[in-house]
Order: structure tokens, then sequence, then C-alpha cells
């Protein structure tokens, strides 16, 4: 079976949101694809109903969530919203999906991926214990499914999503022992004039440090986890302040007697698909990693392939937002819905407003941005590739043997050729490349990703006829 | 000698990291260079060590038959290799257990050489039994095929289809992983004294009048006694720097691979549709297409569909098995299916170790021994002038 649109859009965070309501009002019909149940990305993630009248709904940003959401539910005609399905393949201008009816193909003009980030842990002693999980994970178990994490939680890693999760945790009544948080205060305090340019977004911060505060949860800032420990499951984990590039001063290590530890240094776009579609990617630190290089309306090297949100460089729910608005217009004008003046009329205060909070973001992603101190907590026995179970010891000889390089690594030590393909490896392992020869991380180089990049059977594959597959295809890509 | 290296041998997928361990062994200075392209063969190969089973077309050989690619033979049977690159298979074949140990001990690394029930082509239909009769017959004494009855297929792969006629075994052909094999050739050459540089992208071999004199990596020239063209599907772009051309042509080849699952499979499979190798590591990959397009590294999806059909009929079991990912490289292709090894007429200095196609990684052991030997003015345990590049002059002139 396949299915036609003129824009099929991955992703219903609030990129993709935004942007199929900006198509809508334009007057053009999209999908929208999500591997959720509910709309909102992992923002503004649907809870519960027995959440409803927590604190988190009537925040500002729950209350920018439910906005968001009825606004994309009026357009029923326009949009058709696929809940539970995943994209696990892209060839030419079709997507392969899985849903719970199988699979099929969905055709679509225009192709807009709006697929957010993953969270980024750097391998270190005990990170693969029971009762380590990331902030993200941690703030899922509470939000939407209820269920405390632990009893007694550290969180740790960098940048403002700790303190959320923090806030959360302890609103559901979790009892945090602390923050570690990387970067030292005095950086922050440098920082300030570049971030008061976004006095909204910083006082939010703001907000969340004073309730920890009030809550006696100590920040333990210019600190970094070194180890977790345990028979079984986490029971203590050590932390150790850091120097300016964040290797530990192991002589000064603490520890502290918790059964879970949040670990999350930031985020990592999720780029796959822009791979497969076969766009063009760049090395870009400040924005997570690798990430699809795209024009000032955010289309990528394949003019018919747009990105928006996270996807594209990791810089909040906020930037998704107004991305996925111009990306929609941008497509309404290349599908000739609006003429250029409207499209420019409509563009221009997107754009400052995109710029304010870039800039709020780019002093913001400067603190946080990883150092090379990361690269030395994983001792050699430490596994750095789950699913291929590799330690950090049995990379080295691959490096000292004169692999320096993605492919030439994998080659050699089957890093990366798990499930996950590279995915929870490779950021950091790049990153500990980069550092043992001295090579920047564009010369160490990006992952490959083949389909699918979310499981699928061989059943499923075998039944889709040839002839299906091929008919509508042979346009120009 | 003061300038230079003996030899430079270009390309470190697993022909040039093979012959780079050999020059390296007879002390000779070794230098060895390799860019991993998209596409490199040996990245994606299957790993299987079927000399009899390609030599006759019942592994990839009959796909490669069936999708009508093969020029010679008429579009029904298996196209048959001549017997002397069969004989060549077969005692390249024979040195994996050794060359196992060996490289073990030298390297560390394990080859992964898998001994199994063997190579298992199934039969669906009384016409594919016929066609396996045939073959059979003409098969010396020493190498006939065993015919098995279902009955016979299911005590030896339980995981089998029950709907066949029969299946044909090659009880002494095996697997190999042939990732490690190129990395534990290229680690033992390095061992004997050879360099690597790895990420160096040859752009052209340096010629003065008959001889290539090195080679050039942008503005740097490397000069060397002699070259080792082993570029895979790159080496016509390389040689034709030097004004040589050599009818070498990339041929794609999907793969599907499983997750890891337990132990399903006791040897190789094959049938007209696909082949399955289940790998040490516990996937079971499924190949493989072959087609021309160019150096296009994609997968395409009609392809890949077809391949898991055909691993489905095969091994019914495999319907709810997760696919890890799907894949493409390109083998080194020749318009005879034969490699192309040896020197070249009218040009010194130089000297090729290529068109592996489909049977690369099991030709590899004994390519690379009288590619040096050649080199190294032995005389070659096995005859090289067959595989000459000069063949192809003399088909022109005929
Ligand atoms: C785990 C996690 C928790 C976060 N929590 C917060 C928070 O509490 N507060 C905050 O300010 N910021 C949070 N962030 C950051 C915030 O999510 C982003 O800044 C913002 O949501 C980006 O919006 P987006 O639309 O670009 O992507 P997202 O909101 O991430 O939406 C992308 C959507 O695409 C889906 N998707 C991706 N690939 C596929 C595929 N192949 N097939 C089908 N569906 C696919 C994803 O499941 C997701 O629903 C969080 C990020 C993560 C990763
Ligand atoms: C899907 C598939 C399945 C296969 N299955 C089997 C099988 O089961 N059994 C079997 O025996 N064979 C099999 N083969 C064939 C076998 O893999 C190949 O014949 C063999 O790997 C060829 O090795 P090679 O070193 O010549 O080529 P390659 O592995 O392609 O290596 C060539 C190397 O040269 C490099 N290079 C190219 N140009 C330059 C340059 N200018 N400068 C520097 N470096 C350069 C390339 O990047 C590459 O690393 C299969 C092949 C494929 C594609």
């Amino acid at each position: 079976m396949i299915r036609s649109k003129p824009v099929a859009i991955v992703g219903a965070g609030p990129a993709g949101m935004s942007a199929a309501i900006s198509l809508a009002e334009c007057g053009i019909r999209s999908i929208v694809i999500d591997e959720n149940g509910g709309l909102g990305g992992q923002i503004y993630r649907q809870s519960p109903s027995t959440l409803r009248s927590s604190k988190f709904t009537q925040s500002k940003e729950a209350s920018r969530g439910l906005q968001l959401k009825q606004h994309f539910q009026s357009f029923t005609e326009k949009i058709e919203y696929l809940p539970n399905t995943k994209v696990w393949g892209v060839w030419e201008k079709q997507l392969a999906v899985t849903g719970q009816d199988g699979w099929h193909l969905i055709d679509a003009e225009h192709l807009l991926l709006a697929t957010g980030a993953y969270e980024y842990v750097p391998p270190f002693p005990g990170w693969t214990m029971p009762g380590v999980l990331t902030p993200g994970a941690a703030q899922l178990m509470v939000k939407s499914m209820h269920i405390a994490p632990g009893r007694r939680v550290l969180i740790a890693g960098t940048g403002p999503f700790l303190l959320v999760v923090a806030n959360a945790l302890h609103d559901a009544g979790v009892e945090v022992a602390g923050v570690v948080e990387s970067v030292r205060r005095s950086e922050v305090f440098k920082s300030l004039p570049r971030l008061l340019n976004n006095f909204g977004l910083l006082r939010q911060g703001w907000d969340y440090l004073r309730r920890l505060g009030r809550a006696g949860i100590p920040i333990h800032t210019g600190h970094v986890v070194v180890e977790a420990e345990g028979q079984n499951q986490v029971e203590q984990v050590r932390f150790a302040p850091c120097h300016r590039d964040w290797q530990p001063d192991l002589s000064r290590a603490k520890t502290v007697e918790v059964d879970t530890l949040c670990v999350g240094y930031g985020f990592v776009p999720r780029t796959e698909l822009a791979q497969l579609a076969g766009c063009e990617v760049e090395w870009k630190n400040e924005l997570g990693g690798w990430i699809p290089r795209v024009d000032e309306d955010l289309a990528t090297s394949r003019k018919d392939v747009w990105v928006a949100g996270d996807g594209g460089g990791v810089a909040g729910a906020a930037v998704a937002e107004d991305e996925g608005r111009l990306a929609g217009l941008a497509i309404a004008r290349r599908c000739g819905a609006i003429d250029d003046n409207s499209f420019r009329l409509l563009r221009a205060p997107i754009i400052r407003r995109l710029d304010k909070l870039r800039r709020f973001r780019f002093a913001l992603d400067n603190l946080s941005q990883l150092r090379p101190g990361l690269s030395t907590l994983a001792k050699e026995e430490t596994c750095v590739c789950r699913c291929e179970e590799l330690k950090r010891g049995e990379i080295e000889p691959a490096i000292t043997a004169g692999c320096t390089t993605y492919r030439t690594i994998k080659t050699a030590t089957r890093i990366g050729m798990g499930r996950c393909q590279g995915r929870m490896c490779w950021p950091a392992m790049a990153r500990f490349v980069a550092s043992k020869t001295g090579q920047p991380m564009e010369k160490v180089g990006n992952r490959s990703v083949r389909p699918p990049i979310i499981p699928i059977t061989l059943g499923e594959m075998a039944e889709m006829e040839p002839s299906d597959a091929v008919a509508d295809q042979g346009r120009n890509s | 000698m003061n300038r230079g290296q003996d030899v430079i041998v270009v390309g470190g997928g697993v022909w040039g990291s093979a012959v780079a361990y050999e020059l390296a062994i007879r002390s000779m200075r070794v230098l060895l260079l390799d860019v991993t392209l998209p596409g490199r063969a040996t990245s994606a190969s299957a790993g299987g060590l079927w000399p009899v089973g390609e030599a006759v077309g019942l592994g990839c050989g009959v796909i490669y038959h069936a999708t009508g690619n093969s020029e010679s033979g008429d579009e029904s049977t298996p196209n048959v290799l001549p017997d002397l690159f069969r004989d060549f298979l077969i005692a390249s074949n024979k040195r994996f257990p050794a060359l196992a140990k060996t490289l073990l001990e030298q390297t560390g690394v394990d080859i992964e050489f898998d001994i199994g029930t063997g190579l298992m082509f199934l039969m669906y239909t009384d016409y594919e039994q016929a066609i396996v009769d045939n073959i059979a017959r003409s098969l010396p004494q020493e190498q006939r095929l065993k015919i098995l009855s279902p009955e016979e297929v299911v005590q030896v792969e339980p995981k089998i289809t029950h709907e066949l006629t029969g299946a044909a075994l090659l009880p002494e052909e095996h697997q190999v992983n042939p990732m490690l094999l190129a990395e534990a050739y290229k680690r033992a050459a390095i061992r004997a004294g050879a360099t690597f540089r790895h990420d160096t992208q040859v752009t052209g071999f340096r010629r003065d009048g008959d001889r290539i004199i090195g080679v050039e990596i942008g503005e740097e020239f490397l000069p060397s006694n002699l070259t080792v063209n082993a570029a895979g599907s790159w080496s016509r772009k390389l040689a034709a720097t030097a004004g040589i051309d050599i009818p070498v042509s990339p041929i794609r080849g999907q793969v599907v691979l499983t997750e890891r699952l337990p132990r399903i499979l006791q040897g190789c499979i094959s049938t007209s549709e696909c082949y399955l190798i289940q790998k040490s590591h516990g996937e079971v990959l499924i190949g493989s297409t072959t087609e021309c397009a160019n150096f296009d590294v994609s997968v395409t999806h009609d392809s890949i569909t077809s391949l898991c059909r055909g691993a489905v009929r095969a091994v019914p079991m495999l319907r709810d098995v997760g696919i890890k990912r799907v894949w493409s490289g390109l083998r080194p292709g020749t318009p005879d299916e034969l490699p192309i090894l040896g020197p070249i007429e009218g040009v010194t200095g130089i000297i090729n170790a290529t068109g592996g196609f489909r049977t690369g990684i099991v030709a590899a052991p004994l390519m690379a021994e009288i590619v040096a030997q050649t080199a190294s003015e032995e005389s070659p345990t096995f005859p090289i002038a067959p595989f000459y590049s000069s063949r192809f002059l003399e088909t022109v002139i005929d």
C-alpha cells in the first residue's frame, strides 16, 4: 500500500506540529508521523489524566503545549496524524513506515524531518549498571508513567535540563540527593550579559534554581561524576571537582549514597533519516554534533528535504517551534501556495525571534559545550559499546594500528555494528579518538546509517510486493 | 635502496592487505595505502569460502546468472568457470586452516574461520535438480557434490523448509569474517615491517615512458620500484591515470543482516534466490544481488524485499526475526569473471591484484602468494599467466 501526500512530516514535537499548522494555514495537506502515542514530542508529551491537574500542567510550558496541540487538532481536514508509527527507511521520495497494521510506504513531494534529539551520555565506570538512566528517562517515568525512578537520586551532567528534571523528581516526591553540573558557577556569571538578552528564558532557569535551593537540594557546580558503584545496582556514586576541561581531580572525589543516577550531557540531533535521504551533514559542536547542512529556510542539500527543530541542531523547544513554522512556510512557497511577497512578510518576524533565541542558546551552549576531560572518564575495562560489548581497552589497539576514523575503527573492532548502529557509542568514542589522535572531529567522521533505523522483521519486509514498491517511483531526487 | 619503498600497494581491502603481507614476509619494504571508500567490497562481503560452489555457479553465481548479468551461457543454467580457476580456488581454500592459525598467533586477530556442514544448495524444482545433476556429473571424482533428499536436509539443517526436492552439499565449503581477514593481514604485514597509511587517497600513478615510478597523493609524490594496483572496483580509474586500461567494473551486491540469533544454521545455504550465512556473532547474513549500478552504493527497496522473501522461503522461522541493517558493496568484476593479476604488457613497475569479483575472499591467500612471488621473481606456486590483463588484448586482436 502506498499513501501519497504533498508533504510528509516526521516528528510531532513542537517543530513538526508548528510546521503542519503553517502548511495547513497555507492550504497544504500534510501527514505527520510519530512513533509515540500522543502529540507533543519530548517536551509536551501527553501526561495521563491523573496528572492533568498537577503542577506540571499548570506551568507556562504545559499551556504552550496544550495550545499547540489544540491548534494542530483544529486542522483535521488538512493534517493527517499517524501516531504509534515509526519511520525506518527513506527511498528517494518514499518513507518506509511501520505502524500497528504492518508496514507501508508514504510518498511525498516534500519531506520535513523534525525528529528531535537523543540524550548524550559518555561512558564512565558503572554507566551500564541498573539504576543509571538518563534525565529524560527519569522525567518520562514521573511525568507520563507516574513511577518514581528510585528512592534517592543524584542528577549529573550539564545543562539546564538537569534542573528541570531535578524539580520534576522533587515534585513527584523523589528524594534528590543533589545536582552535579560540570560548568563552574564563575563561568555562568561571565556569560550572564549574553544570556540576559533573553530575560524570559533566563528567569525560567533562575526559578528552577530557586526552587531547588528552597528544597535544600545541593548543586555541585564544577564537578563531574566519575563512577557508579554497587553490587547489582547503583548503591553509591563518586563525583569529583573538575578542571576547566572537565578532567576530574580524583584526589578530591566524594561519595554519595543513592540508588539511582540520572546522567546526561546535553543532546545529540537525530539525523538518521536525513542521512538515509542522502542529505549532506556537517560537524557543529555547539549544536550537538553532526547536523544536516541547511540553507536559511531550512532546506537541506536535497532541496526537497527540510529539517526543523532539535533534529537540525539542538536549540530547545522555542527555536524548534519557530523553525517548524519557517520550514512550513518555505515549503508552502515552494509548492506555490504563497507568493514570494507574503513569504517575506510572514518570515520576517520569525527570523527576528529566531535570531534572539539563538543568541541566547549559543551563550548557553557555549557554556555546556562538551569538553575533552569527559573522554578520560572511561577506564580500560569500561564498556564503551553496549551492543558489541566492547571495552575501551579493545578500541585502543586499533587506534595504535593506524585506525583513526569511524570506518576503519568499526572494521577493526566492530564498534557501531550492533543494533543501535553506533548511535549510543560513537558520539562519545569519536571524541575519544579525536582526543587520542589530535584529529578534528570532522576527520574522525560521522557514523554511517543503514536502514532499517528501527528494527523490522524479515517477514514484514518480505510481504511487501516489489511492484507496489516501485510504482510511482523514478522521479527526480 | 635509498630512495622510496621497494613496493607501494594501493588499496587496503583484503587483496591489498594480503599482498602487502606476502611481500613483507619476503623482506620487501612495503608501503600500504588506503582510503576506505563507500562500497569497499571487503567490508560488504559475506565471507563465504565456496571454491567449487562459486566455480560451478551454485553460490552467488546462480543469482548472478538469474539476474541476467552474466554474459556467457544461456539464460537458464548457471555459468561454469574454467577448471583452472576452480582448481585455483580449491587450492586457495585449503590454505585457510593454517592461515587462521598463523594470523591469530601473529596478530591476535581471530578471522573467525568457521567450519560447518559445508555449502548446501537448496533445490525447489525438478528443473533445478536437473541442472545440479548435470553439474555433479561434470565434476571430477574428488569434488563430487553430495545430493541430499529433503529428509536428509532436515537432519543436517532442521530449520530449513521442507518444501524442497532436495539439496546439493559441498562439504568442504565454509566461511570466514572478511573484514577481520583483511585486518589480520594488514596487522601481520605491519608486524613483518610494512608501513600502513590510512585515509590516503592515491590520485594517480606517475609514469615515466614505459615505467610506473611511483604514486601521487595530490601534490605529494611517493617513488617506488614497484606499484601494486589493489584498488578493487576503483582499480580501473587508478590505472587510467597512467594511460592503462584494465576492464574492472563495480558490480553491486546488496545484503540484509538479521539481529543476533542462537545458532540456527549449521552451514552455508544457497538457493536460486539468495544465500544465507550465520556469522560467528549470531547474525544471519542474506546476500546478494549482482547489479551494475556504477559506484552507487545505495540499497533498493525491491532488491531488499526479494532477498527477504528468498530467505523466508528457505528458512521460514526467519519471518519473525528482525533486520539489523542492510547495505551494499562493490565487487571488482571483470568480463570473464576471472581476476586480473600480474604484470601489464608494455609497462613495467606495476603489477595488478584486482578483479576479485565474487570470490575475492576465498581467492585472497593464493592470489597474494602468486602476486608476491611474481614481484620477487620467484616462480609462482600456481600459474599466474592465465590471469594477466593481456588476455583481454588478445581477444581484441583475434
Ligand atoms: C528525552 C528528552 C526530554 C526532554 N525534556 C525536556 C523538558 O522537559 N523541557 C525542555 O525544555 N526541553 C526538553 N527536552 C528538549 C526538547 O525536547 C527539545 O528542545 C524540543 O522538544 C525539540 O522539539 P522538536 O520538535 O525538535 O523535537 P521533539 O520534541 O523531540 O520531537 C521529535 C519527535 O519525533 C519523533 N521521531 C523521531 N524520529 C522518528 C522516527 N524515525 N519515526 C517516528 N517518529 C520519530 C520522536 O519520537 C519525537 O516524538 C527534552 C529532550 C529529550 C531528548
Ligand atoms: C555483497 C558481497 C558479497 C560477497 N561475498 C563473497 C563471498 O561470500 N565470498 C568471496 O570469496 N567473495 C565475496 N565477495 C567478493 C569479495 O568481497 C571481493 O572480491 C573482495 O573483497 C575484493 O577485495 P579487494 O581488496 O580487491 O577490494 P576492496 O575490498 O573494495 O578494497 C579496495 C580498497 O582500495 C581502496 N581504494 C580505492 N581507490 C583507492 C585510491 N585511489 N587510493 C587508496 N585506496 C583506494 C578502497 O577504498 C578499498 O578500501 C562479496 C562481495 C560483495 C560486495
